[in-house]
């Protein structure tokens, strides 16, 4: 039984198609490479998808865990990086789904959303009111983010969090690029309407302030 | 000169930006539109900002249990495939210790004597005829002959009762 530890990454790295060799040869430390070169951007996009600290680390954890099982099914067609980001996206909307079908019987998203983004007394700070506009722009796009489905809110959070292009996320959701626009189109007219609104009311109070 | 929304603003911000020429050559030539574009961006830049920075202990704890989890699921499937080739070989030892005794100690098989039909047609055919000796007349027998007057005198009344009803009919 293989026994991993933890290395730090050498100078000359390793590609990580020679990481994966090592791996399925029964180098377990080799996979603790790969772990520490992916686990941020992993955990990233996790929290880009689900907004939960808890929850992306657990996702984060999963995903690893869900690659290295069937890592011998790795046929390098795309990136190793592209391939984990897949699973981490598939894990998300599976948690996301989940709490969806969680919330329509607790009602505790509105709850847990205000808890997320309660404002913390920032009077004592000097750009105060700029910090309570970023937590209430981000409640905003939260409360407009409730009326997107799960592959749309996928799509406008990997956007707007992760900035990701619309090519890229085609990628990552093994879509075809125009179907991604046309679930970002709609998912930004849901969202515009709210936030242009919140845009135009805040407009006159930010402008000296920003 | 037609100013844009800011949800027109928002949606080019969401969409690449390139892609909206108008919206795009509009905000080249409005210094006004491209200040609120700018303020706009900022704004949702800053709300799109997560907090993932961790410090270096959350990233070495959360490997270190990826790694335990992997180690923990390998030695569960080392178990469980020792516990199947256990149980292979305890199924295929008792199918041959089955076998073996089996052939060892046969069975002792209690089987009914064979019933033999003869067909009673050939039977009387084939049977031999009885010989005049063999023939036995229960009414004939020797006890019979003690009563030999009885049965005079029996064989005496018929006669008597029909001589009688003869003549009173007469």
């Amino acid at each position: 039984m293989a026994t991993f530890r933890v290395n730090p990454i050498s100078e000359s790295a390793p590609s990580d198609q020679e990481l994966i060799a090592r791996t399925l040869g029964g180098d377990g430390a080799a996979y603790g490479i790969l772990v520490d070169r992916f686990q941020r951007k992993i955990y990233r996009v996790a929290y880009a998808i689900t907004r939960d600290d808890t929850e992306a680390d657990t996702i984060t954890q999963d995903t690893f865990i869900q690659a290295y099982t069937h890592l011998g099914k790795f046929q390098g067609r795309a990136e190793l990086e592209t391939w984990l980001t897949r699973i981490a996206i598939n894990r998300s909307r599976d948690w996301l789904r989940r709490r969806k079908f969680v919330s329509i019987f607790s009602h505790d998203d509105a709850e847990s959303d205000d808890r997320i983004y309660a404002i913390e007394p920032v009077d004592e700070q000097p750009d105060a009111e700029r910090l309570i506009m970023s937590h209430q722009l981000r409640a905003a796009i939260l409360r407009a983010e409730r009326t997107l489905s799960s592959q749309q809110k996928i799509i406008f959070r990997l956007r707007h969090y992760e900035n990701h292009s619309l090519e890229e996320i085609a990628e990552l959701l093994g879509l075809r690029s125009g179907t991604v626009r046309a679930h970002l189109f709609r998912a930004i007219h849901k969202v515009r309407k709210e936030l242009g609104e919140w845009v135009t009311k805040r407009e006159g109070v930010s402008d000296e302030a920003l | 000169m037609k100013h844009f929304s800011e949800a027109d603003l928002l949606e080019t911000y969401y969409t690449q930006p390139g892609e909206s020429m108008p919206v795009m050559m509009h905000l080249a030539s409005c210094p006004d539109c491209a200040a609120r574009y700018e303020r706009l961006e900022q704004k949702l830049r800053e709300a799109a900002s997560c907090n993932t920075e961790k410090p270096a202990t959350f990233w070495t704890r959360q490997r270190l249990q990826i790694m335990r989890s992997i180690e923990k699921q390998q030695s569960h499937a080392a178990s469980a495939s020792r516990m199947l080739r256990v149980a292979a070989a305890a199924i295929l030892s008792f199918f041959l210790g089955g076998a073996v005794v089996y052939e060892s100690v046969k069975p002792v098989h209690h089987q009914p004597p064979p019933v033999v039909k003869v067909a009673p047609v050939a039977a009387a055919q084939t049977a031999p005829a009885p010989s005049a000796a063999d023939i036995h007349d229960a009414w004939q027998s020797e006890e019979l002959q003690d009563f030999h007057n009885v049965v005079e005198w029996e064989s005496w009344v018929p006669d008597n009762k029909t001589t009688s009803k003869q003549g009173r009919s007469l």
